[in-house]
């Protein structure tokens, strides 16, 4: 049976890409290629998280779950994680 | 030089926009003494020794952003609400373009070459053999650097195969391409203004945030208030800052409370047109290299530091100038206000175009203002740039190497080829060249000056980082249908 990919959006609303969401659009330089093989990333528009007040930016969803202040490295091991459980 | 992704650089933006929401609220006189509470709040876990010393930053924070010159008017038992009361009263003068804050200053020891643990005391003992003072001795089969004949060139470092060697340096210090920053008696950190080119340098690489630029948003959020008509000139620098494209960038400054958006790329051409036939002009008539003119830190080096250049760089003014003087003509009953990556656009604006351009701010101000005002790049509609068919390359500029490139685009050939030589990012090296250059000539004939390592795209009041704001140019280069 074929694995589905990971389905990863990284938000681009102003706010996320302007408090970090913009470096994890250069994933191909930190995460793992073998991780990235496994993934579908792409940027989307604002998720709304923002506004809804909780959490801080950047927001990032995999697999529709969303996860928000996400750096470089918790993007890593979030992709990993969501890698190994697909 | 600090990476772009650093908590200081995210809390800076945080600050900004904090700042802004109140402005736009009408509440920030009232709320201005609370903000250092809010946004260090007790729970907080200080990256500073308390979170009493981070409110305190957080104070002297707002201050430069709201222009206040804190290295003079700083005083501790006045309220934060009434420095702000006087900024919405009457406007800062914009020079000195950079303050220091000594209460975050760590006072960092001098510069210094120190071996570790990781010294393996090997038999080649390259670090001796290089050193060319002998300041290294072995103490107990581990090589010790003899402090008092270190001259601190650094070639122990490179040579030693364990790297054991650390370079523990002074981050301000060691950036400033004109050595403008110095310590004080007290071993705090203290700006030579006269000196100073504006390069914005020690601001990115101190990491505890104590040397700021004094903000010129002030003044530009007053003017949007007051409802009065705002141009708004967008540095070419700007493709790759944002989420969007150029031309809902352009929809989202005007939502943002502007009249109208022009290109700075649109004067660039004038620029590249000039500097073309000028150099034509020096080649034919040998008579030596040129640089450019378009970097307003290099103009700066020039005028303080390096007085021979005068006659060498161009004649021509900067797209900024050039395209303040086509925003005049277009709209006479509008003001003006630079949007760019660069410190030293202040500097200039305020030493050449104080009558023509009435504000300038970065790409990060802009951003807290989308930000506090709610503002999406992404969902705007598009709105029209208008025929930028002619000067569409020359947003090249804000790349090293692009404005060399747009000048020989617009060179009349003739069988001449001009040689190009880049000097890509100022540093003590670089000056240091630059200045030999009055005795030896460089072996060409245009000389490409950019203060920022890759160029505007890595200036001090950028965003995104500028490999990403790279790889964005060049997806929004492709997706541009017929273009030159």
């Amino acid at each position: 049976m074929k694995k589905s990919k990971v389905k990863v959006r990284i938000c681009l609303g102003t706010a996320c890409f302007v408090q970090g969401g913009a470096d994890l659009l250069l994933y191909n330089d930190f995460v793992d290629p073998a991780i990235l093989a496994e993934c579908e990333i792409e940027g989307c528009s604002c998720l709304d998280e923002c506004k809804v007040g909780n959490g801080s930016a950047p927001y990032v969803s995999i697999n529709d779950k969303v996860y928000s202040g996400v750096n470089q490295d918790m993007f890593c091991k979030l992709l990993a994680e969501a890698v190994k459980n697909a | 030089m600090l990476e772009l992704n650093n908590q200081y650089t995210l809390m800076k933006r945080k600050i900004d926009t904090e700042v802004l929401k109140c402005f736009f609220d009408d509440t920030l006189v009232e709320q201005a003494d609370r903000l250092p509470f809010e946004i260090i709040p007790k729970t907080r876990t200080p990256f500073r020794c308390c979170i009493y010393k981070e409110r305190a930053m957080v104070r002297y924070r707002i201050m430069a952003l709201a222009g206040i010159n804190i290295e003079r008017d700083d005083d501790e038992e006045k309220p934060l609400s009434e420095y702000i009361s006087e900024v919405m009263e009457e406007d800062k003068p914009p020079l000195p373009l950079l303050t220091t804050i000594i209460t975050g200053c760590s006072g960092c020891p001098k510069s210094q070459y120190r071996i570790s643990d990781g010294c393996r005391g090997c038999f080649a003992r390259p670090c001796m053999s290089n050193c060319p003072k002998d300041a290294i001795v072995f103490i107990n089969g581990q090589a010790h650097i003899q402090e008092d004949r270190c001259i601190r060139c650094g070639k122990c470092m490179e040579v030693c195969p364990f790297h054991a060697v650390v370079h523990i340096p002074v981050p301000c210090e060691e950036a400033c391409p004109v050595d403008a920053v110095t310590k004080n008696e007290q071993g705090f950190v203290e700006i030579e203004h006269d000196k100073c080119i504006g390069c914005g340098k020690c601001v990115r690489s101190c990491p505890f945030g104590a040397i700021v630029e004094r903000s010129g948003l002030f003044p530009v959020l007053k003017m949007l208030k007051r409802g009065e008509k705002v141009v708004a000139m967008i540095a070419p620098a700007i493709e790759g800052q944002f989420p969007g494209t150029l031309e809902q960038l352009k929809a989202a400054i005007i939502k943002a409370g502007f009249q109208d958006v022009v290109e700075v790329a649109e004067g660039a051409e004038t620029t590249a047109i000039n500097e073309a036939n000028e150099l034509y002009k020096k080649i034919s008539e040998n008579e030596g290299f040129m640089t450019t003119s378009c970097c307003p830190s290099y103009m700066e080096l020039v005028d303080i530091h390096i007085p021979y250049l005068k006659t060498r760089r161009s004649d021509a003014l900067s797209p900024m100038g050039y395209t303040a003087k086509l925003v005049r003509e277009k709209y006479p009953d509008c003001r003006s206000v630079f949007i760019g990556p660069c410190l030293a656009k202040k500097v200039e604006a305020a030493k050449r175009y104080r009558n023509d351009i009435d504000g300038v701010i970065t790409f990060a101000e802009l951003a807290s203002i989308f930000v506090a005002k709610g503002i999406d790049v992404r969902e705007m509609e598009a709105a029209s740039l208008g025929d930028t068919s002619s000067f569409g390359d020359c947003r090249e500029f804000a790349v090293s190497s692009g404005v060399a490139a747009c000048v020989m685009r617009r060179f009349k050939e003739e069988g001449k080829s001009p040689r190009i030589m880049p000097i890509n990012g100022l540093d003590k090296k670089t000056v240091r060249l630059m200045k030999t250059w009055e005795k030896r000539a460089p072996e060409a004939d245009l000389v490409e000056v950019m203060a920022c390592e890759g160029g505007c795209i890595a200036g001090p009041g950028t965003i995104v980082k500028p490999a990403l704001a790279l790889k964005l140019r060049n997806a929004a280069k492709t997706a541009r249908p017929a273009a030159k």
